[in-house]
């Protein structure tokens, strides 16, 4: 499936390459110079990170992360979730999920991916960074949404939820 | 008529035990060989005191059986088993999986995975229950010590073990009824009587199947597959090195009296069982007396036994001097002649032993 090129031929009366390559940069250049979010991408190494025999899990100073990336993308993010542990004895005021839609494109220039489980860091004010992880890489950009009407897909959705510190303190 | 096949022709008429281990038939003695055995391989690489048996070990142990006793071959090719209890680091999940995953890092068909219920229930295992309250210690092991000085013993105590029971939920994900078919074999065959055992630090822990689901997705409109849902009970227990205890034994006593000298008492003379044929006769000379006579009725061989304010004696029988000690017969009258070192009472304590 990956070493066989298949020429895209869709739309191909009124839409070709050039026109995908257009609005893509069109739409970039809107992203990135006028919106301008930028995020903070942490990799989770999974070679060198220190991992348990059994469940393979890290503690927090046992992850090893790749140089973190800055990188742009369109976020939205969800209200705060009033939650409780123990059935409502200890409230808990949480950040909404954070869902990202960014340019593959983007991610190609950078020679970065984003997976399940990365952190991301996302400066809320001066002095305070939230922390999210990835809940869903967004990988499979199957579905029509995620094309420029049908031609070929261009960007991804990545929904990320919060973390505490106790799982990710970042930087 | 030939002779009919079921009746044998030839018997053995000198017959081996059947039992090579035991030559003489079961004499339960044996059997704590064996035993040292199982302690040998639970104080394997180690120190005399058995290592710590806790959850994440169990979990090994119930992994590690899935992979190895519940292998399953489909084709020619394993099915694939994730090698990790799935938590909620998600990274991790990831990380695990990536080996027999596709390109849209998603596993690929058929695998198998072990999810652990996060409840770890009290246990039914029935060697363990309610029987011993307060994490009473008791001795496991006594191991000689030597400190360069002094032998001693040191004495390792540990608590009864808390009994637990885990579930887990092995779970095969398939497109094809034969993979199914395979590895409900490899566990019916596995669980034929019930119980099946993983081995945790050379302990022997016993593993029962619950019960088989069926999840599978079978809808019209989405992507059919295979799953079933394989329960197991993994009836262990937890023995957490922290509780365990070593203290010296004694390794010297130091034996000390108290007397009470006001109030002394009179040593008992005779001591012990009395020996009839041995007699004492204390014979005391007063002032101006420095000769006795004794007159003996039986046998007797007499000797000077202790003396007080005597320089010197003598002994005579009927009139002639003899040398001790002095062998009298029965008629006979011993002398017993002294010299004081000083005026005053003196005392010659004579032993008189019975002959004959």
């Amino acid at each position: 499936m990956a070493n066989k090129k298949i020429p895209i031929t869709r739309i191909s009366k009124f839409f070709s390459s050039e026109d995908f390559q257009l609005e893509q940069d069109v739409g970039m250049e809107w992203l990135h110079g006028d919106m301008h979010f930028t995020m903070v991408l942490f990799r989770v190494d999974k070679k060198l990170s220190d991992v348990d025999d059994v469940y393979g899990e890290s503690g927090v100073e046992e992850i090893r992360y790749k140089p973190p990336v800055e990188f742009n993308a369109y976020v939205k993010i969800d209200p705060p979730n009033n939650k409780s542990y123990g059935g409502g004895l200890v409230n808990q005021m949480e950040p909404g999920n954070m869902t990202l839609g960014v340019y593959n494109k983007h991610l190609d220039e950078l020679s970065v991916d984003i997976s399940y489980g990365d952190y991301i860091g996302y400066p809320e004010s001066e002095t305070t960074m939230r922390y999210y992880v990835v809940a869903n890489d967004g990988r499979v950009t199957s579905d029509m949404k995620h094309t420029i009407g049908g031609y070929k897909a261009f960007y991804r959705t990545i929904v990320c939820s919060w973390v505490s510190e106790n799982e990710f303190k970042g930087i | 008529m030939g002779i009919p096949k079921k009746i044998k022709k030839t018997l053995n008429i000198s017959p081996e035990p059947i039992q090579g281990h035991y030559p003489t038939g079961y004499n339960g003695i044996t059997t704590p060989y064996r035993r040292g055995e199982l302690t040998d391989l639970i104080t394997d690489d180690g120190t005399y005191l058995p290592k710590s048996v806790l959850h994440a070990d169990l979990d090994g142990g119930m992994l590690e059986f899935t992979q190895n006793q519940l292998k399953t071959v489909t084709n020619g090719k394993k099915v694939n088993v994730i090698g990790r209890i799935l938590t909620l680091q998600r990274w991790a999940e990831f990380s695990q999986t990536w080996k027999f995953a596709n390109e849209d890092k998603n596993v690929e068909l058929p695998f198998i995975v072990v999810v652990r219920k996060p409840d770890v229930q009290y246990g039914t295992n029935p060697a363990l229950q309610y029987t011993i309250p307060n994490r009473k210690q008791f001795h496991y092991a006594k191991v000689p010590t030597w400190d360069g000085t002094r032998k001693g013993y040191d004495v390792y105590t540990i608590p009864q073990p808390v009994p637990v029971d885990i579930i887990y939920d092995v779970k095969i994900v398939c497109n094809r009824m034969r993979e199914l078919n395979n590895f409900n074999r490899v566990v019916l065959q596995k669980f034929t009587s019930r119980q099946a055992y993983t081995f945790v630090k050379g302990h022997y822990i016993p593993i029962v199947l619950n019960s088989i689901g069926d999840e599978s997705q079978i809808d019209t409109e989405e992507r059919r597959y295979y799953q079933q849902n394989y329960q197991f009970q993994l009836q262990g227990f937890l023995l957490d090195e922290e509780e365990f205890e070593v203290k010296p034994a004694i390794s010297r006593s130091l034996l000390m009296f108290g007397t009470d000298e006001k109030e002394r008492k009179k040593e008992k003379r005779n001591m012990g069982k009395p020996n009839a044929k041995k007699v004492n006769n204390k014979l005391t000379f007063t002032g101006g007396v420095w000769a006795m006579t004794v007159p003996y009725n039986y046998k007797v061989n007499v000797s000077a036994l202790r003396l007080k304010n005597v320089d010197s004696y003598s002994f005579t029988i009927n009139g002639v001097s003899v040398d001790e000690p002095v062998m009298v017969n029965p008629g006979d009258t011993l002398q017993v002649t002294i010299v004081k070192q000083n005026p005053g009472i003196s005392t010659l304590t004579l032993q008189e032993t019975l002959v004959g």
